[in-house]
């Protein structure tokens, strides 16, 4: 079974090198999308053995993702993973995450930080952001899951062939989960745990991503 | 009628603008014909300002009917700038097309 890893990387040198080195150990391919980073993005993760692809100018974290899905399929992909290139997430999780879909049990895995796994999520996240995500997320898309943004999922080969992200920056969690739904494929979340380096998305960041969403509604 | 006639001035000299733009064809036979359009009709709602107020008095427009036009002018500017809007995020996902089609081949040409 081959499975591939997809990180989406803008200017990550700091941390590409330690993230791919984690995460060769459970995959046979790492593949880093380069999204027009200014920094040593890319020659660091080719370094530290990934397969990169470079966007010639910078794209969206979503976009990233659908190159890096795009690629994958083409290179015969089992499991597609995403992961992100901020060394937030723990790549000892990966089998936790992909075991569903290598069970046959499931198309798509969600990774969770409201499960039993408990993550440190800064308190206006947790009380305020996430809570608000899940509210838009039902609102506009009907969908229930645990964690409204989470980076760290798996796509089954059916499933990556069937979501085709559209939205360019950050709605593309909110669509993936809403297509995967949409698709009526096999949907399971499993607990993960983050560590927070740096907050991600604000307020601000969560109104860009509403506006985007009701944009993607309107035009197809 | 003085306000009439600079109004009709200045819509002349940006008919004038619009046949330059012709002749130097530096727009299209359809958008020579639409600005035309826009312009005549701009000049009649000028020329028959008197008629749009008793249309505006009749549509239950407290103010005149140059307000009435205002009204409109503002709708149809909303309506272009949303127009304008799905049309960029169009391009925009154009681009990134082009640019990842750019990533997949040259990594696969670079793995041959």
């Amino acid at each position: 079974m081959k499975i591939i890893c997809v990180i989406p990387a803008w200017n990550e040198a700091k941390t590409i090198s330690l993230v791919v080195k984690k995460v060769l150990p459970f995959v046979q391919e790492v593949v880093v999308v380069d999204d027009g980073s200014k920094d040593e993005t890319s020659q660091l993760a080719k370094q530290a053995g990934a397969t990169v692809l470079r966007h010639l100018i910078n794209q969206g974290q979503g976009a990233a993702l659908q190159t890096g899905n795009e690629y994958a399929l083409t290179q015969k992909a089992d499991v597609i993973i995403h992961f992100d290139a901020d060394n937030q997430f723990n790549a000892e999780e990966i089998p936790i995450v992909i075991k569903p879909i290598i069970e046959q049990k499931a198309d798509m895995v969600f990774g969770s930080r409201f499960l039993e796994k408990k993550s440190k999520l800064p308190f206006i996240k947790e009380h305020l952001l996430m809570p608000l995500a899940r509210l838009v997320n039902k609102l506009l898309f009907g969908i229930r899951l645990s964690d409204p943004q989470n980076g760290f999922r798996a796509y089954s080969r059916l499933a990556a062939q069937k979501i085709i992200i559209k939205q360019r920056e950050f709605a593309h969690c909110t669509e993936i989960i809403h297509l995967a739904f949409a698709s009526k494929l096999r949907i399971s979340e499993v607990p993960i745990t983050v560590t927070y380096h740096r907050f991600g998305q604000n307020f601000s960041g969560g109104l860009r991503i509403i506006k985007d969403l009701i944009l993607g509604k309107i035009i197809k | 009628m003085i306000q009439q006639l600079l109004a009709i001035l200045v819509i002349i000299f940006f008919f004038t603008r619009i046949l330059n733009q012709k002749r130097k064809k530096k727009i299209s036979n359809n958008e020579f014909w639409l600005w035309t359009f826009f312009w005549a009709i701009a000049s009649l709602a000028i020329i028959f300002i008197k008629q749009i107020d008793q249309l505006a008095k009749m549509a239950g427009f407290s103010s005149s009917g140059i307000n009435l036009l205002l009204y409109l002018a503002v709708m149809a500017l909303f309506y272009l700038v949303f127009k304008l809007r799905l049309k960029m995020a169009r391009q925009d996902q154009e681009i990134t097309n082009i640019v990842r089609n750019i990533a997949i081949k040259q990594t696969n040409e670079e793995k041959k």
